[in-house]
């Protein structure tokens, strides 16, 4: 394989925004360690200033569509990356606003706490611009490392060290999962480029390699059979880790998933559709079902999550334009609901300290804002319409259906129902039942900020989703070409809107 | 002049946000009494809109009226598309009068939690709304699922039952079991679309749009499928026999008011009427489905007629009442024939005046013993005779007794069942029978014979609140009843179009008269 370094100046305008970030992670760093004095709050700001310039660039590389690749194909920048960027830092910099009070709780190493989590998002950006399997493994285990102390931060907490060194164990072995699918691969293929792959033969080999790759992402998304290091992680890690940990990787790993189901195994898609619906079915049934029986919320979010996952997982097992596009827009929606979700329960135990579904007795009289936001956001994840997470849905069946896959539709719709239930209990315990203390709860500033923003979110893309349908269909064009119908590639007028 | 002022005037958005922005408004108000009559400003503003409409309302036409459209979710090809036909309009009053009515109900039978429940009530109107003047299915749907929040806080916040949250819960669960189906069904009529639009080049690629969607057609085996996708989300909102199991639980634990609105507007039918049957002909003149279908529907005339005969509960003989009452909805929409339809539709309207009513009676008669059992009342006519006449009226209308509305949309519904299938119709008779057999017994046991030990001496007549209910249902219910042909004549022109799209001969002129008129 060429390898060449020559990087000219606008080749690395591609990587500005990883190298801003980097940059500004090391300024973040350094005044944390120059003036020790320094509120910790600020060092948020700081981080969370730092990011939305990164945000800033990337939404005009977006605008006027900069792509390229670099490294001989590894790092590519096309407007999926980008997509996947920007959802990202969105859900960096409200995870980072979430924080900045239950930061207090840490003993030691507030500071770093931020320099962690901006170090964990860089690793991710460099997920969603991985355009080989090398890259991937690469920037899969930096954007790990990050989140292996993030979850075990809160020191003196036996759930919290317990959950690091579960995250840690199962992760490790599943890097080494994955580094050992990357050797069969290239054992077989000689390539590690995904486009590259795209007409190689089915050999046991390869076949092998590409289930032990699959089992490594799997587990990074959460999805049944690789789940079981998803609730004892989210219930010990810290809240805003949690939060953290449920939205940005998933993204960052879908977008790795969709260039390796897609681009590179696109032609095997009449094989692959049958893994996707078994991982599909079995982690909607399972996380419903087993989130029926949650008592502590967070633990309730995250089997929600690993059932959110088989929903996405319907839309990459349509193998569609379409699917893609709806993968990303039901992503979308999911950042957003889930967000809020996540800010109410941090905002609930700033008051409370305990993350008990009965601690939310009677939230809807001691603070009516934060349990009508609780409401729209479970009732945006369980799909009531006309919140994003039922547009989010809707595109995600439809497309799956057009591709026919009828059994896969009727148990996500059975879920559906089942799903409901659950978030009433939640809800139930809000509105209906009386508060044992009934003195109001007060939220932050800027808990009320990301909370604002989850509600926004979720109801400007429920009511009015014509810009974040033409953006998702704008950002995975290029898998026009890798999709086999071509009945499935919109017409023009549909990309702007008309 | 007038003309000119409304041309292009979105009446329908009005009707269908104004209740939603007054409970908004409501929020922000602390005064309960300010609440009480704000409400009720909102909903007689509402109610004139909707008279307005009526009014305005072009008779003997199969055009959608006051038709609003715009894109909303071009990729999907979502739309927002309002518009009223004869199918819809006399929906959009009756939903409007009831809230009016339920308001005035719930001045002072509701003491905790006023605001909030008024904001239910509202926000549930404007579900209700969306469910009637939507065109687009995904709108549509949108609406459908929505009214199971307002529901489900109503029915668990100010139920009256120990068995509230079951009840609510069950009928979530239940409704939206039957709705995930009929999203399906909604998809597979998007793909067919689709399949035809890419076909003939079409420049939609996709379609929710009712209109749009009649124009394809979709061959046989597909329709019976989706046809039974859709049957599945109307027969458990409607409910239709055997998927009512949740309606005696919500309608008795829940409050009067919920109860009223969940009885007195048919919804599930009024999806048969407005998106099945006009969608599906093949489908649903298919010899399988009208015969299920129809059996459905005499055993619900029979299982609810005989269950309402046993009940003790005056609210759970009503609820079992309903599931006879809309049996006969059922087998007149599946005689397919100009009758049938046209007096379902006319029943379904009925019902909105006769089982609400009732379930105003019910409340009347909870105020005064908070009960609903047998066993508080007796020989309560000389007690209370006003309640006594008007409980005596609106049953009689709900039995179908000539001169009452609930005569003339019976008699309809049984003249298009004998013409259709001559064994459905002598079937559907015994129904009356039964009807007129549990009401009347019913009346006996509570209104007439000696005092009843529980009855309290001091027990009052009705009050002016309760009078107005009463009276303006009554005047309904005469007015129907005696001079039936205004409420026709709306009707008439969308029924005779989809008697027509049934039949074939005429389809090409329908599809040019349902296209759109302002």
């Amino acid at each position: 394989m060429s390898f060449s370094l020559n990087l000219s100046f606008s080749d690395l305008l591609l990587l500005l925004p990883e190298i801003f970030l980097t940059c500004w992670l090391c300024v973040v760093i350094t005044v944390d360690f120059v003036s020790p004095r320094l509120p910790k709050e600020r060092l948020a700001y700081l981080s969370v200033g730092g990011l939305l310039a990164t945000l800033g660039c990337l939404a005009w590389f977006d605008m006027n569509q900069v792509s390229g690749t670099l490294f001989g194909n590894m790092f590519v920048l096309d407007r999926m990356a980008i997509f996947f960027k920007i959802f990202i830092l969105g859900s960096t910099i409200l995870v980072i606003l979430a924080s900045i009070e239950y930061v207090d709780r840490f003993t030691l190493f507030r500071g770093e706490y931020y320099a962690l989590v901006v170090m964990s998002a860089l690793g991710m950006m460099f997920m969603a611009s991985a355009n080989d399997l090398l890259s991937v493994f690469v920037s899969l285990e930096f954007s790990t490392l990050g989140f292996y102390i993030l979850v075990s931060y809160l020191r003196d907490d036996l759930a919290s060290n317990e959950a690091g060194l579960k995250f840690f164990i199962l992760g490790v072995f599943a890097a080494g999962l994955f580094a050992y699918g990357i050797s069969l691969v290239y054992g077989e293929t000689g390539k590690l480029v995904f486009s590259d792959m795209a007409s190689a033969p089915a050999t046991p080999g390869l076949i092998i390699g590409f289930l032990l790759i699959f089992a490594a992402l799997g587990f990074k998304i959460g999805a049944v059979p690789f789940h079981s290091w998803i609730p004892d992680t989210y219930h010990g890690a810290p809240t805003p880790v949690t939060a953290f940990l449920s939205i940005a990787p998933k993204g960052a790993a879908l977008a790795i998933l969709l260039r390796i189901f897609i681009v590179a195994l696109g032609t095997f898609k009449p094989t692959w559709i049958y893994l996707l619906v078994a991982v599909s079915i079995v982690s909607m049934t399972y996380g419903n079902i087993v989130a029926i029986a949650q008592r502590n919320i967070k633990r309730l979010l995250a089997y929600s999550g690993i059932a959110q996952i088989g929903n996405v997982l319907i839309g990459l097992a349509a193998g569609t334009k379409m699917g893609n596009d709806a993968i990303l827009f039901y992503l979308l929606a999911y950042l957003f609901a889930n967000i809020g979700a996540f800010a109410v329960v941090i905002a609930v135990s700033q008051a409370i300290g305990r993350d008990e579904i009965e601690d939310y007795r009677g939230l809807g009289r001691r603070s009516p804002f934060l349990a009508f936001s609780m409401l729209l956001f479970l009732l945006s994840l369980a799909g009531v319409p006309p919140l994003a997470g039922f547009i989010g849905k809707l595109y995600i069946f439809i497309a799956a259906i057009k591709e026919g896959l009828y059994t896969l539709i009727t148990v996500g719709l059975i879920n559906i129902v089942i799903s409901m239930y659950y978030y009433l209990i939640v809800v139930k315990q809000m509105y209906i039942n009386e508060p044992i203390d009934p003195s109001p709860i007060s939220i932050s500033g800027p808990m009320k900020t990301v909370i604002y923003v989850g509600l926004a979110g979720t109801l400007a893309i429920g009511i009015y989703p014509q810009p974040f349908t033409d953006w998702v269909v704008a950002a995975t064009l290029m898998f026009a070409n890798f999709v086999t119908p071509a009945a499935t590639v919109m017409p023009p007028s549909l990309l702007i809107g008309g | 002049m007038l003309e000119e002022l409304t041309a292009g005037f979105p009446i329908l958005s009005c009707i269908l946000f104004l209740p939603v922005v007054g409970a908004i408004v409501l929020w922000f108000m602390d005064d309960e009494d300010t609440v009480r009559s704000s409400a009720l400003t909102i909903a007689l503003v509402e109610l004139a809109l909707s008279v307005f409409v009526l009014l305005r309302f072009i008779p003997e036409s199969a055009a959608m009226q006051f038709a609003e459209r715009v894109q909303w979710i071009p990729a999907l090809g979502i739309s927002y598309h309002l518009a009223v036909d004869g199918i819809s309009v006399l929906f959009v009053g009756l939903t409007a009068f009831l809230t009016v009515l339920v308001v005035v109900y719930s001045w002072d039978t509701i003491r905790h939690q006023v605001k909030l429940y008024m904001m239910c009530l509202l926000a549930l109107e404007t579900t209700t709304m969306g469910v009637f003047v939507s065109l687009d299915l995904i709108l549509f749907f949108v609406f459908w699922e929505l009214m199971l929040i307002p529901s489900y806080f109503m029915i668990k916040l100010w139920g009256g039952g120990a068995e509230r949250h079951y009840a609510a819960l069950k009928f979530v669960i239940y409704t939206l079991l039957g709705s995930v189906f009929m999203l399906v069904g909604i998809a597979l009529l998007d793909i067919n679309y689709h399949q035809w639009a890419s076909l003939h080049h079409s420049d939609h690629a996709y379609s929710f749009d009712l209109l749009e969607l009649i124009t394809v057609p979709i061959p046989i085996s597909q329709q019976i499928l989706i046809f039974w996708l859709m049957f599945l989300g109307f027969a458990f909102k409607a409910p239709v026999f055997p998927f009512h199991t949740w309606l005696p639980d919500a309608l008795l634990e829940g409050p009067i008011g919920m109860a009223v609105v969940l009885a007195g507007l048919k919804l599930g039918t009024f999806g048969f009427i407005r998106f099945s049957i006009p969608l599906l002909p093949d489908a649903s003149k298919s010899d399988t489905v009208v015969m299920i279908v129809m059996v459905l529907g005499l055993c619900a005339i029979l299982y609810g007629a005989w269950m309402a005969l046993v009940q003790a509960d005056f609210r759970r003989l009503l609820a079992y009442s309903s599931v006879s009452h809309l049996g006969f909805v059922v087998v007149g929409l599946f005689a397919l024939n100009y009758q049938g339809l046209q007096g379902s539709l006319l029943t379904m309207i009925n019902l909105g005046f006769s089982t609400a009513g009732l379930f105003f009676i019910a409340g009347f008669l909870y105020s005064r013993q908070q009960t609903t059992q047998l066993a508080a009342f007796g020989g309560m006519a000389k007690q209370v005779p006003l309640l006594a006449t008007f409980f005596l009226i609106i049953g009689l209308a709900s039995i179908g007794l000539p001169g009452t509305n609930g005569f003339v949309g019976e008699f309809l519904i049984l003249l298009g069942a004998f013409e259709a299938k001559w064994w459905v119709g002598s079937i559907a008779v015994l129904g009356v029978i039964f009807g007129a057999a549990y009401f009347l017994w019913y009346y006996e046991r509570s209104m007439l014979g000696p005092l009843g030990s529980s009855v309290r001496s001091t027990m009052g007549d009705l009050q002016l609140r309760e009078m107005v209910i009463a009276v303006s249902l009554s005047i309904m219910i005469l007015w129907i009843g005696l001079y039936p042909s205004p409420f026709l004549r709306i009707m008439n022109g969308s029924v005779q179009a989809l008697v027509d799209r049934l039949h074939h001969e005429k389809t090409a002129a329908l599809d040019n008269d349902m296209t759109e008129r302002r």
